[in-house]
């Protein structure tokens, strides 16, 4: 197969080469036209021959059924999984697995999304659990009841809620119907650093803590981190003894072990702001007050990027609450370091059965996440994938991972830490089998075994997206006292309940038939045409002005084309979608315009914040971008020599890939002045000159969007081009003329070469404005990764991005495209003034 | 007025009195060099008027610090402003009225004291409103930062020498070739070399952080800039060798994970890397042992220092030494905890991090080449679509008269303010009915159809071409596509060249795109395959730069081979091939 399409290429060349030969119809010769561009054929016969190139497909001798899972992928740290899917094949010889990572199942629905709506669903998906009824109540993925139900008694692979925890089950399942199979089951538990607790056993007995044992309670850990963190001089961190939201705990930990529930029982009431999660909240503020404020906190954590460098194992942080997942990092990257294991400590009331906990059964209480397998909504081989997913999840399949993996580990010298499962049996029978050497190892997997049982869950409610950003999002709030608690909380309980409310009113608006805006748009289309035909042959013109008129049609007619097909029609659908309430899988609704209102009414702070971020950036990074340009190309333009080097090095930060420039410009401003470029510097030069410490970059609210400008100033290159472009298309008559009159550079610049450049100026302008306000995939890739806000205190959240996140995290597709005619009216609006004002300085050519 | 804002005060004023030094130094070289060309009064004249405006300046700049308690010393004093964006507005507004109506006191014609007077008040106004904005949002305040550099002799020194000598090397050159031209592009030149070196730093940063051993990414010492690698010696493993054999027709490396009694073996295969992981049955007997390489160490055995090599990792973390020297203690082995040994370690690239990175892409990635080429087709065929199909519309659009030209362009204008995002998912539908979906159709396709943005651009270009080229060519009687592409097209070049760059940057920095509508590897073009990387390895910084670092390489070289056709032309031939 590759081979002819190599051949195909060749011939494909051969084929140019006798055509640019011969005479073109347009009685031009092609190859006058082209051949000072034959090295541009080299370069179209290169991609032809590459796309020859490829994996070398092997006719198979039977043809195989493929199976695509999303969420697996091949790395030496799955080697378990991949075992199972071998053994899976070898079991089923006629289907081929293909299996792939896509960021799915993570907290990035848009890739399920759109191959649910474009109809290439992967068959088997692992996603992450408490998102499983957001997707299901919009019937993304099919129940398994029926499969389960069928199977039962005849295969005994197949999952069944008594071998399971009720918990994780219970989180897969949605009214009722189970949508997927629990895998993994992580739970939290606290680890403490036993070595730092003895070197401070002095200090801390004589505040009256035990060094020997962890904290049990809210006040205890508060009283040990008040012991055990040490700061520098100058204020920043050197040690902290407990961080509330370092390692994986967030709100919800917390709040769950104040029995604060977020959802009222029947599933139609957001209950965040009860006084418990505000004592929740209120506990976080305290632990982070100990080390000196959160953006302080957020500045030191972010220090330590990577595994081997986590603040815990490093001793940098002395308590924190984690997965399960840690003790393999643990075990592969601080096997020495000394460490013990307790539940996660619980307010003090709870732990001493008093006051509202009287009653209360359970002492400790943890909150239990993980994946489930499920089957989404298209998949083209259901039968197939639910066979895999009773393979993976059974506990043989299960066992067999785990002992692959071991074999794996131990052939690398490394001990195997089995991981949690949501199924009771095979966590219990790996806890036997593979129970690690080292017993403080030990003790933790079994610490989390003895937890699983008294796992919370997140609500399973359809507004799980959302009630999950805004419970980060109040929390960030409080934590960097934007608000109170009790305000925070408030406001995130009216955000998702305005999510609950549209949901249960939708059966009060009118369901909308999809056909209408494609007939609107072919109705509008045709109109259009017939209303031109009509009007131009009742026009008055001479036979040339006809002819000519004719010819500039068809001349623009490609973009006529394109505009109908893909920009009009399309925007009419938008204004449609924008009445209405449409996630994409249900039929819309129509709703008015109840979306508009919400932009400026519920959803106003949000909004607002989105456009003034973007006009910051526009506002700071646009003009200073410019000027970095222009300072360029009037540097290259006077250095002749050295031209071509230098050029290509400005221009370089422009043409790598964003994504390129992102992930190395997160490393570039890596607030750790031992690791990131930018604060190294600081840290020699601003530090001890100003006294200013190096500032948290991309993770301080204070400076995101100075780090977004610095790194926008970097690719100031791309404008440099056209720049110099334009400076060479100075006349130089003009320069010398005035320098007979005895002008001097600094008034030739501002005289001659600042209005003779005007049209770039201004054309440069108006393109970094839109592009501002459309910024989107810098702040994706760059941001913290924190799931809730974009960006610390959702100061890199830009208009666009919001549009993105409604439309595609919270399937709000119509609020999304309210949105996106919001932006298009402040554009156009922009946009337009500059034209205006640009009448006064813009100096064109052709124009007198 | 407070002690800080004096202190600002000074410290303007000191920089103010180094910028009037530098500029003595330079016309004191002149006029010591006696250049001809210039009238020497005019030069000692501006001499003078340096020297003392300096010395004023410093003066000022040393005096009022004293003054506000805070004494200079032996430092270079700095300040910052701490100012909301809106306060900076209104600086930046204030400052413009002041510029505006000094131009306007300056100015010759009434018309132009009119004109400017007017923008003072405009600028005026606006500042006005600003400070209405900030009093409004309660965010009134200011900051003052107080610093300076210190400047210790060597420092002192230093910087004299550096900024003097520079001078004065222009100065000397600027009257030994009796021209500007020459001073200026030394000048250049310096700031060309400083701005590069900023420029070319984060690359450097990229591509040294590529071959660090993992345990050099953070040092308490700041920056590792220099990587260094283990030394490794080969060891036959007489327990758990690795072995050689044949695979497909492939001379594989691999270990022997499970052995039958009939005498098969399952190996599970290290090399090479493109099938790393994938495992395979074959006879014993068809395999050969080969050394391992393995680390080489320094330890402190029986009290002394030695030299080792890792025999063995244990499960607990604990490492088995044999050592290799001093030679009393040669092959006796002993167990270490792992903070007890030292890898012995030299400068060097660690090139490992490459081939890592390529052995965790997908399997049919084929090692990354199927990325390549998708960014390749895609790019391509987007620059050709653009550049067709933007020319020809531009050109219809500023050349061409035709009933409902203005507003047809006003059309495309505003489609170019439309947001991507508004058409985003109806687009998504119509590729989809059309089967498109995980194919990089939606990504090219629609560059055929014309972009605004480049035509818009285009049309500028057009614009700018005297009349009287294309009334030449219609009265020899060209039609008007032959005028297109014979005339006008050449003429355009240049701007055609930039737009082809911006649409291959634009092509191969295509994020959203593949993020939307490519769903298999196999499709993948390079940029979103880093995105889904980095998801992946985040952990290990040394691979996911290497990784990075291959993703650039493609592209950087494509521009050099390219860059003849792409930049040259914009900046040889000008605007327009005047």
């Amino acid at each position: 197969m590759g081979q002819r399409r190599g051949a195909q290429s060749v011939e494909w060349t051969r084929r140019i080469r006798i055509l640019s030969q011969i005479s073109h119809p347009f009685g031009v010769e092609l190859r006058t036209v082209l051949s000072p561009n034959n090295r541009l054929f080299a370069l179209i016969a290169l991609v032809l021959a590459l796309a020859g190139l490829g994996p070398a497909q092997e006719a198979p001798a039977k043809p195989k059924r493929d199976l695509v899972i999303w969420g697996y992928a091949f790395t030496p740290d799955t080697k378990g999984q991949e075992a199972v899917i071998r053994e899976f094949e070898r079991r089923n010889p006629d289907i081929r697995v293909r299996a792939l990572g896509m960021g799915a199942g993570n907290m990035d629905p848009q890739k399920l999304m759109t191959s649910i709506v474009g109809n290439v669903a992967p068959d088997v998906i692992s996603q992450d659990r408490f998102s499983i009824s957001d997707w299901a109540s919009r019937g993304a993925f099919r129940p398994l009841d029926d499969m389960i139900e069928r199977d039962k008694n005849s295969d005994p692979l197949t999952p069944v809620p008594s071998q399971y925890y009720p918990a994780p089950w219970a989180e897969a399942t949605y009214e009722g119907k189970v949508y997927g199979i629990p895998t993994s089951a992580d739970n939290r538990i606290l680890y403490w650093n036993r070595g730092i607790f003895r070197q401070k056993a002095a200090e801390l007995r004589a505040a009256g803590l035990d060094p020997d044992r962890p904290p049990r309670t809210w006040n205890e850990v508060l009283a040990y981190s008040k012991v055990i963190t040490e700061k520098n001089p100058d204020g920043t961190l050197k040690r902290a003894g407990f961080m509330p939201n370092f390692g994986n705990s967030w709100l919800y930990m917390y709040a769950f072990q104040m029995n604060a529930d977020f959802m009222s029982k029947d599933g139609r009431r957001c209950t965040m702001d009860t006084p418990a999660a505000e004592t929740a909240l209120q506990f976080m503020i305290d632990g982070y007050e100990i080390l000196g404020g959160y953006e302080r906190a957020k500045a030191f954590e972010s220090g330590f990027l990577g595994k081997e460098n986590d603040a815990f194992i490093v001793g940098k942080v002395a308590m924190k609450i984690d997965g399960d997942w840690i003790i393999n990092d643990l075990s592969r990257y601080g096997p020495n370091l000394d460490f013990g294991v307790g539940p996660a400590p619980v307010p003090d009331d709870r732990y001493y059965h008093r006051g509202a906990f009287a009653n209360e059964k359970d002492t400790f209480i943890t909150w239990m996440g993980g994946y489930s397998l499920a089957i989404p909504k298209g998949a083209r081989n259901v039968e197939d994938g639910w066979r895999f997913i009773k393979w993976a999840t059974s506990t043989e399949g299960r066992m067999l991972e785990m002992e692959e993996q071991r074999k794996w580990e131990r052939r690398r010298g490394r001990a195997f830490i089995p991981r949690q499962a949501g199924s009771r049996e095979a966590n219990e029978m790996a806890y036997v089998k593979f129970k690690p050497g080292d017993p403080k190892f030990a003790a933790a997997v079994k610490m989390h075994l003895d937890m699983a049982k008294f796992g919370k869950i997140r609500p399973a409610t359809f507004v799980g997206q959302t009630l999950w950003s805004e419970h980060a999002r109040a929390m960030e709030t409080a934590l960097y006292k934007k608000d109170t608690p009790k305000g925070a909380l408030t406001k995130a309980q009216i955000a998702v309940q305005r999510e609950l409310d549209a949901f249960f009113e939708r059966d009060k608006y009118p369901t909308l038939d999809l056909s209408i805006p494609a007939k609107i748009s072919l109705g509008v289309t045709l109109l259009l045409i017939g209303g031109f035909l009509f009007w131009f042959s009742r026009l008055k013109l001479g036979r040339l002005e006809r002819s000519e008129a004719k010819w500039a049609y068809l001349f623009i007619s490609p973009w006529l084309l394109g505009f109908f097909v893909l920009t009009l029609g399309p925007m009419l659908a938008s204004l449609f979608f924008s009445f209405t309430q449409y996630d994409v899988l249900n039929e819309a609704r129509w709703v008015g315009f109840r979306n508009y209102q919400d932009m400026f009414g519920a959803d106003k702070e949000l909004v607002m914040k989105a456009l003034q971020n973007a006009f910051y950036l526009a506002a700071i990074g646009v003009p200073l971008g410019l000027a970095t340009g222009l300072a360029i190309a009037i540097l290259l333009n006077t250095a002749a020599r050295g031209m071509r080097f230098y050029r290509t090095f400005f221009y370089m930060p422009a043409i790598v890939p964003l994504v390129a420039s992102a992930v190395l410009w997160i490393w570039v401003l890596t607030p750790d002045a031992n690791k990131g470029l930018i604060n190294s510097f600081w840290q020699v030069t601003i530090t001890p000159w100003m006294n200013v410490p190096p500032p948290g970059w991309l993770q301080s609210a204070d400076w995101s969007k100075s780090a977004l400008i610095l790194m926008g100033v970097w690719g100031a290159g791309s404008g440099m081009v056209l720049w110099l472009a334009g400076l060479k298309g100075v006349p130089s008559s003009l320069y010398e003329a005035s320098s007979i009159d005895g002008a001097n550079p600094n008034r030739q610049f501002w005289a001659i070469t600042l209005p003779q450049l005007s049209p770039i100026v201004f054309f440069n302008a108006v393109m970094g404005f839109i592009g501002a306000m459309q910024e989107f995939d810098r702040m994706y890739i760059m941001k913290p990764s924190n799931e809730g806000t974009v960006g610390p205190d959702d100061t890199m959240l830009t208009p666009v991005y919001h549009l993105f996140k409604n439309g595609f995290a919270f399937f709000k597709m119509g609020y999304a495209s309210a949105l996106a005619w919001m932006i298009f009216a402040i554009i156009l609006l922009l946009t337009f003034t500059q034209f205006r004002l640009s009448k006064q300085w813009v100096h064109y050519e052709a124009d007198k | 007025m407070t002690p800080n804002l004096l202190y600002a005060v000074g410290t303007l004023a000191t920089w103010a009195g180094i910028v009037f030094a530098l500029r003595s130094v330079y016309f004191l070289v002149r006029v010591l060099m006696k250049s001809p060309s210039d009238s020497a009064a005019r030069l000692q004249g501006s001499l003078a008027s340096s020297a003392i405006v300096g010395a004023i300046c410093f003066v000022v700049g040393v005096a009022v610090p004293v003054a506000a308690n805070q004494p200079i010393g032996l430092r270079l004093p700095l300040v910052w402003f701490v100012l909301p964006l809106a306060g900076w507005f209104v600086v930046f507004g204030l400052f413009l009225v002041f510029a505006r109506l000094f131009q306007a006191w300056m100015a010759i014609s009434p018309e132009d004291r009119k004109q400017k007077t007017g923008a003072a008040g405009v600028w005026f106004g606006l500042s006005v409103l600003g400070l209405l904005f900030l009093q409004g949002t309660g965010q009134m305040s200011y900051e003052v930062i107080t610093g300076g550099i210190p400047l210790t002799p060597t420092v002192l020194g230093g910087l004299l020498l550096l900024s003097v000598g520079t001078m004065a090397v222009i100065a000397v050159s600027e009257s030994a070739a009796r021209s500007r031209g020459i001073a200026k592009s030394v000048a250049a030149q310096l700031a060309l070399i400083a701005g590069s070196v900023v420029f070319g730093l984060p690359f450097a940063f990229l591509v040294i952080t590529s071959f660090k051993e993992d345990r050099d990414m953070s040092s308490a010492n700041g920056i590792v800039w220099i990587p260094k690698v283990s030394e490794t010696v080969p060891y036959m493993d007489p327990k758990e060798p690795l072995y050689e054999g044949q695979h497909n027709g492939q001379t594989i490396q691999g270990e022997v994970i499970e052995s039958r009694p009939d005498g098969t073996v399952k190996v599970d295969i290290f090399k090479p890397l493109a099938i790393r992981g994938t495992t395979f049955e074959t006879r014993m007997s068809d395999l050969k042992p080969v050394p391992r390489m393995v680390n080489l160490v320094s330890v402190t055995f029986q009290g002394k220092p030695a030299k080792g090599m890792v025999v063995s990792d244990l499960d607990d973390g604990r490492k088995v030494v044999r050592m290799l020297e001093p030679a009393s203690v040669k092959d006796k082995e002993q167990t270490f905890n792992a903070s007890a040994v030292e890898n012995i370690r030299h400068e060097g690239l660690r090139w490992e991090n490459y081939t890592e990175a390529i052995s965790f892409l997908p399997p049919e990635a084929a090692g990354g080449l199927v990325y390549l080429r998708n960014s390749l087709i895609l790019v391509v065929f987007s620059v050709l679509g653009t550049i067709l199909s933007s020319s020809l519309v531009a050109y219809a659009f500023s050349r061409m008269r035709f009933p409902g030209r203005d507003g047809l362009f006003a059309l495309v204008l505003s489609t170019m303010m439309l947001p991507a995002a508004v058409t985003m998912l109806p687009q998504f539908l119509i590729f989809r009915s059309l089967g498109w979906i995980d194919t990089l159709l939606p990504l090219w396709v629609p560059a055929f159809f014309g972009s605004a943005f480049n035509i818009f651009l285009l049309r500028q270009f057009f614009k700018q071409i005297p009349m009287e080229l294309e009334d030449a060519s219609k009265i020899d009687g060209c039609t008007y596509l032959r005028t297109f592409w014979e005339i006008m097209l050449p003429q355009i070049k240049p701007a055609l060249a930039v737009i082809a760059v911006w649409t291959f940057v634009g092509a191969w920095n295509n994020f959203m795109g593949p993020l939307i509508y490519v769903n298999s590897p196999e499709n993948m073009p390079i940029s979103y395959a880093l995105n889904l990387f980095r998801g992946e390895r985040s952990g290990e910084p040394g691979m996911l730069m290497a990784f990075t670092t291959l993703t650039v390489l493609p592209v950087l070289g494509l521009f050099f081979f390219a860059q003849k056709y792409f930049i040259e032309g914009v900046t040889l031939s000008g605007l327009g091939g005047r």
